[in-house]
């Protein structure tokens, strides 16, 4: 069991108000992840769940109960904390086995959940090193198994991969999805990359300045995005954003995404000048700058050559096209 | 082809100022004292080399090593009382400053810090007049609660007057291992804390599992400073008591014990050989201590990085 209700929860730190009427339901073994840009207040609204952080007005809810007043603690919630936040005094064992021993668990059990968890994150060999010598991997898988350890009804993470390095951060998302799939639980992610959202996400919630933008499965998101700020969030690269009375179109805004965009030699309907190209190998990015649109990304698939200040000129699928109003809401 | 590294003057010449006033204000006067130790004058006044005899005299002379061990036992006594009070209440007060539910606590901070900016003078004297049977207060506040059998006048007992005044000094420098208690709080990441919170470890059980094996070598460089501080304590027993260091010597210590016989009070004329043997043995105790604290204690002690 583990689900959670958040009902109008709002937060201010004085006079800031952080977030700003939240309402979301989180529903058992699902994985969703709180996506947004830096400082919209996704680690606040993760600290209110946890405990951590008082709730201004609002309701959180764990399985019906109300838990506004509930100590962290008897929230039955595990958080993994971006830092790690590894007890630095204790070995990896006793790191694990805390708070099992502070809620006077017999010594086998404990001994056995610990072991256990370390199995299934592979951290057997270094149950009984200190935190300092350990890698930033292993430390983090240490914070993971310190969370699986206490069987939780809910998992909150915080930006957990952000102090690795690029491929350590690939390994370990799949390694945290695995886990979601074996373990069943329920689990909070919260991120501001928008691919470890998409990678994990069961349903992302997207904020921006302590609201709720759209909540929605990733593809959801991606091919149904409900306003410009959704749109500009998820996909990689950016969505493209055109004025749309400049192309005839009845909106003012009208988005289209790089990999939708083509290269029409010579019968296009927009021409712009190659800015700059990032050639990744399996896909090339073409820069390109339009007088009327501005910068305009372009993805193609395998390698392209082009020359900068060239001319092309562009086509698209009107049917792939978003369209937006003044206020960047979706029109259709 | 082996070329030569030319000589990097630019390290002497850095490091002369510093060694050089080190030398001057340090090495210089201890080596002087060690030396002094090892002379003393004969009959007709003039200086001899005597060896260890200086210490000889000191440690087997009933007269001098009765003092001597009068002084110690007094010092010994002194430093426990520091140990077992101030840094413990020094520890207290720093976790209960800490808490981030304390309002003012900017204020007690500075309230409790500012004895030990205080000079020992000042602090020596208004508590010799604060515990005065006479025109002191403690006698008439004891009385307004009742409590007027408990007053004794504690600076003029034999039984009470060490461990008095090395109650007055903890009041007076409890401020630092506080501070320093604090600090090591401080720097503590939130996130760990969080995390014990998280895992049901909270209140006095987080102090005790978490926050104090993440102080301890800051309880170490504490207990040393003490130690340290202690045992070459002299001004407030000076200031409280005068060199004599009454009661019948019962407040005597190794600092003002080397002060009469290095100077002379009153009738005993000052003698710096004896005096210099002294700080010998006062040297060689302190060098024992730290030693002790560096090879045993620190070595075990655990720094940790966040
Ligand atoms: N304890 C606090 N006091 C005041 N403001 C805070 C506090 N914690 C966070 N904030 C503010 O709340 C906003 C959201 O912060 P946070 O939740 O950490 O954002 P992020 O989405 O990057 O995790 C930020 O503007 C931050 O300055
Ligand atoms: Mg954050």
């Amino acid at each position: 069991m583990g689900t959670l209700n958040l009902t109008k929860v709002t937060k201010s730190f004085g006079a800031t108000d952080v977030i700003k009427g939240v309402d979301l339901t989180v529903n058992d073994g699902e994985f969703c992840v709180f996506v947004g840009p830096s400082g919209c207040g996704k680690s606040t609204l993760l600290r209110m769940i946890a405990g951590l952080e008082d709730v201004s007005s609002g309701d959180v809810m764990i399985d019906g109960r109300r838990v506004n007043d509930v100590a962290p603690a008897k929230r039955e919630i595990a958080m993994v904390f971006q830092s790690y936040a590894l007890y630095p005094h204790l070995t990896v064992r006793d790191n694990m086995g805390l708070a099992l021993k502070q809620a006077g668990v017999p010594k086998a059990e404990i001994a056995q959940a610990t072991d256990k968890a370390a199995a299934m994150l592979s951290l057997d060999a270094l149950m009984e090193r200190r935190p300092a010598e350990l890698s930033g991997g292993q430390r983090q898988r240490v914070a993971i198994g310190r969370a699986i350890v206490r069987r939780p009804k809910l998992f909150l993470f915080d930006e957990p991969l952000s102090n690795l390095d690029a491929a350590l951060r690939v390994q370990t998302r799949i390694e945290i999805a695995r886990l979601h799939r074996d373990l069943g639980a329920t689990m909070i992610y919260v991120t501001h990359d928008q691919v470890e959202a998409m990678t994990l996400a069961d349903r992302i919630v997207v904020l921006r300045a302590g609201r709720v933008e759209q909540v929605g499965a990733p593809m959801e998101l991606y091919n149904n995005p409900a306003n410009t700020f959704v749109a500009g969030f998820i996909g990689s690269p950016q969505m493209n954003f055109l004025n749309g009375e400049a192309l005839g179109l009845r909106a003012a805004t009208v988005g289209v995404r790089p990999e939708h965009l083509t290269l029409d030699r010579g019968a296009g309907k927009l021409v712009a000048k190659v800015s700059h190209l990032e050639k990744l190998g399996g896909e090339t990015l073409v820069y390109v700058v339009n007088p009327t649109h501005g910068l305009i990304t372009i993805r193609l698939f395998g390698e392209h050559e082009f020359a900068v200040d060239e001319e092309i000129s562009l086509n698209y699928d009107e049917n792939k096209l978003f369209f937006f109003d003044e206020d960047g809401q979706r029109l259709y | 082809m082996a070329q030569r590294k030319p000589v990097r003057w630019h390290i002497v010449v850095f490091l002369a100022p510093a060694v050089l006033v080190y030398t001057a204000l340090m090495i210089v006067p201890l080596f002087g004292t060690l030396n002094l130790s090892l002379f003393n004058l004969d009959e007709t006044k003039t200086r001899l080399f005597v060896g260890l005899a200086n210490f000889a005299t000191l440690f087997g002379d009933p007269r001098w090593s009765g003092a001597f061990w009068n002084a110690l036992a007094n010092n010994a006594w002194f430093f426990l009382v520091h140990m077992l009070v101030q840094n413990p209440v020094g520890i207290l007060l720093a976790a209960l400053l800490s808490s981030p539910r304390l309002r003012f606590s900017a204020f007690y901070r500075t309230a409790i810090f500012i004895p030990t900016i205080l000079s020992f003078v000042i602090v020596g004297f208004v508590w010799k007049l604060i515990l005065s049977p006479i025109w002191g207060i403690a006698p008439g506040m004891l009385d307004a609660v009742g409590l007027k059998s408990l007053f004794a006048p504690w600076l003029g007992k034999e039984e009470y007057a060490l461990t008095t005044l090395a109650l007055i000094s903890v009041w007076q420098f409890v401020g630092i291992p506080m501070m320093l208690i604090y600090a090591a709080l401080l720097s503590i990441p939130d996130e760990v804390i969080e995390a014990a919170e998280m895992d049901g470890v909270t209140g006095w059980s987080q102090f005790w599992k978490i926050k104090l094996p993440l102080i301890l070598p800051s309880i170490g460089i504490i207990s040393i400073l003490t130690f340290v501080g202690n045992f070459n304590a002299f001004d407030l027993i000076y200031v409280a008591q005068g060199a004599l260091a009454g009661p019948n010597f019962a407040t005597d210590i190794l600092g003002t014990f080397l002060y009469r016989t290095f100077f002379g009070f009153q009738l005993q004329l000052g003698d710096p050989h004896m005096g210099a043997t002294i700080a010998t043995a006062m040297f060689g105790i302190i060098l024992v201590g730290v030693c002790f604290y560096l090879f045993a204690i620190q070595t075990r002690l655990r720094r940790y990085q966040f």
